[in-house]
């Protein structure tokens, strides 16, 4: 999530493609977790490897 | 762990947690204070984490935690000072929906901030397009009332005048608003003052080791009523029947709950993108729900904190119905999406955890809101009003009949009381006969409640569900009856549905219709699913719910076999 420069208001929010956590950039925390794949911003390693697993356990059970 | 300590403690902040909502519902104005209920109230340690909370509405006490914390990423905990009051309502920064506002005092001991008092309030107006804060057409958030982000409505124990100017000016009553706000600081000055001197009394360092040891005692045992449940992926999915823009679309609420060893993860891909309409579910709705299918399918003598709610971890994808994307509208997320993705995750654990869950239950709060200008007082009301429905058959007995639905834990507000605040005539409130799935266990019957207009006009609006798509029973139960709101105009002699009458979109939620003298509404409330083949129902049961009325003579014998002695 991303505030104005005067901190007034929300420029834009960004939330996990996995989990839906928001993601506040000016959080050192949050910055140090996050991981991009694909093009998709994620909180954590953990949730692009679920996301991962997901993905290949739905494709399995479509073939 | 001092366990002896620790159930002290613990008895003492949950009893201070209820002394909080009586204090609330004593001095609140509106209706869904004093009379439903619809509140919660608990303690945070500095952390954001829920310390304690009082069995008030389940919705509010699983979004309590994500609530205080998303504050505190953005008012830091070194600019909190000794009597602020921080309120804050917006869904899209861990908030609930635009009617729940969430209030939070720090508690100070000696200059050192060890943690909250916190108090969660649906306010019953809130501005926007509809008086009474839900409006059933919906497609912002801008028509759905003020969204306020975290600010200090109380600084160092001063009214902030010109927040105060700002919140009032955005709503239809606002002497009734000042006066709900003020119970709810009324009722974070209590908890902040009380628990000021529970720490005076055992000192700093004892309540932060015992606390400690209290969300790791939730924590343990909540994870070892997890590893009893078999290991596995369990699937399941609900269908909400349309989002109030476009009838004739359906939103799918998909689960997949993974569950392993001690912890459970409720994954909801799958699940339909955000409607246009207001059924969207915020993130703080999300998790709060899979907070509470947790906590009704295990121990109910764990201590509620957040360590109850370690081993438990949410994926909602974003821009879905289950978390909505800004500026999305989604009022109807925390009343309506929330039951259902309850009962959808219990539907989920059904094959694991049969005598743990139940058919579906009505899942809607009925939310029929309303306001207009009093014909007596000349004074602008609101109300919002929630009905009760029949819950789902369990394993071992029927559903409940006429009890607010999972996410509530309200009550419905008398007749007497109604009647006396509103411009409205009950005519009638009885439970629906056969409304309740037949099964072994069957499902719990809703109601039906008529009124007469006694004023120039009302405008109403409601959001609600469960017209078109009926509560599902479980192992062979039936599905159980649907609601209806119907309308008999002054002069007609017939019921209509307000698509006929008023030309909506849908029947279970619309805006601002305009309800005249002398109209009546009716409104009809679903029942609970049927749970386990009805042919194995005790004979002498179905003889009983024939006697009292909850089912014809005609239905007893379709789904019974029932013979008259």
């Amino acid at each position: 999530m991303k505030f104005s420069l005067n901190g007034l208001y929300i420029e834009s929010y960004t939330k996990c493609a996995n989990c839906g956590v928001l993601i506040y950039e000016a959080s050192a925390e949050d910055s140090a977790r996050k991981k991009v794949h694909d093009g998709s911003i994620y909180c954590s390693e953990e949730c692009v490897d679920w996301k991962l697993a997901r993905d290949a356990r739905r494709a399995k059970a479509a073939v | 762990m001092d366990f002896v300590t620790m159930n002290i403690l613990e008895s003492s902040m949950v009893s201070l947690c209820k002394e909080m909502g009586i204090v609330l519902m004593k001095t609140s104005y509106s209706t869904i204070f004093n009379e439903a209920l619809d509140f919660t109230c608990g303690l945070a340690d500095m952390n954001g984490d829920m310390i304690a909370v009082a069995d008030y509405c389940p919705a509010q006490i699983g979004g309590m935690p994500l609530l205080v914390k998303s504050c505190l990423k953005e008012i830091p905990i070194d600019e909190i000072e000794e009597g602020d009051v921080i309120l804050h309502n917006d869904p899209y920064r861990g908030g609930l929906h635009t009617p729940e506002h969430t209030f939070f005092k720090p508690i100070f001991v000696d200059g050192e901030i060890m943690g909250f008092a916190v108090a969660i309030g649906h306010i019953a107006e809130v501005g926007g397009m509809a008086p009474g804060g839900f409006c059933g057409e919906a497609t912002e958030i801008f028509q759905e009332g003020l969204r306020i982000p975290p600010v200090k409505i109380k600084k160092r124990g001063k009214d902030n005048i010109e927040v105060w100017k700002l919140l009032l000016a955005n709503v239809r009553t606002p002497r009734v608003n000042y006066g709900d706000l003020r119970a709810l600081i009324a009722a974070v000055d209590l908890g902040e003052k009380q628990m000021t001197q529970i720490y005076k009394k055992y000192g700093k360092e004892k309540i932060k080791e015992t606390v400690n040891d209290l969300l790791l005692y939730s924590e343990r045992r909540m994870r070892a009523e997890l590893e009893a449940i078999p290991d596995g992926i369990y699937a399941f999915s609900d269908t909400i029947e349309s989002d109030g823009i476009d009838a004739e679309r359906t939103y799918t609420v998909a689960v997949e709950v993974h569950k392993r060893g001690g912890e459970i993860i409720v994954d909801y891909h799958g699940s339909s993108p955000q409607a246009s309409g207001p059924i969207n579910a915020t993130l703080g709705v999300a998790t709060s729900a899979a907070y509470n299918a947790v906590l009704h399918m295990t121990d109910p003598t764990i201590p509620r904190n957040s360590g109850c709610f370690r081993p438990i971890r949410v994926m909602a994808p974003p821009g879905t119905i289950v978390n909505v994307d800004f500026p999305a509208p989604e009022v109807g997320g925390n009343t309506e999406t929330h039951p259902r993705i309850v009962g959808t995750i219990l539907g989920a654990m059904a094959p694991a955890i049969p005598n743990r869950v139940m058919a579906a239950e009505g899942a809607t709060h009925c939310n029929f809101v309303f306001g207009g200008v009093d014909a007596d007082t000349g004074e602008y009301f609101a109300c919002y009003d929630l009905e009760a429905v029949g819950w789902g058959g369990r394993a071992f007995a029927d559903g409940n009949d006429g009890v607010d639905s999972i996410n509530g834990n309200c009550r419905i507000t008398p007749v007497e009381v109604y009647e006396t605040r509103f411009p409205w005539r009950i005519e009638s409130l009885a439970f629906n006969v056969d409304a309740g799935g037949a099964g072994e266990f069957r499902g719990g019957v809703g109601y039906t409640k008529q009124m007469l207009c006694l004023n120039d006009e009302i405008i109403c609006s409601q959001m609600t569900d469960r017209h078109l798509l009926a509560p599902w029973g479980l192992n062979g139960g039936t599905e159980g009856g649907v609601g209806a709101t119907l309308v008999m105009k002054n002069g007609r002699e017939d019921w209509q549905t307000m698509r006929e009458a008023y030309g909506k979109a849908s029947t279970s939620r619309y805006s601002n219709v305009s309800i005249r003298r002398g109209d009546r509404v009716r409104l009809v409330t679903p029942g609970g699913g049927g749970y386990g083949e009805p042919a194995k129902r005790d004979p002498a049961a179905v003889a009983e719910d024939v006697r009292e009325g909850y089912v014809s003579k005609a239905a007893a014998q379709k789904h019974y076999g029932y013979q008259e002695a």
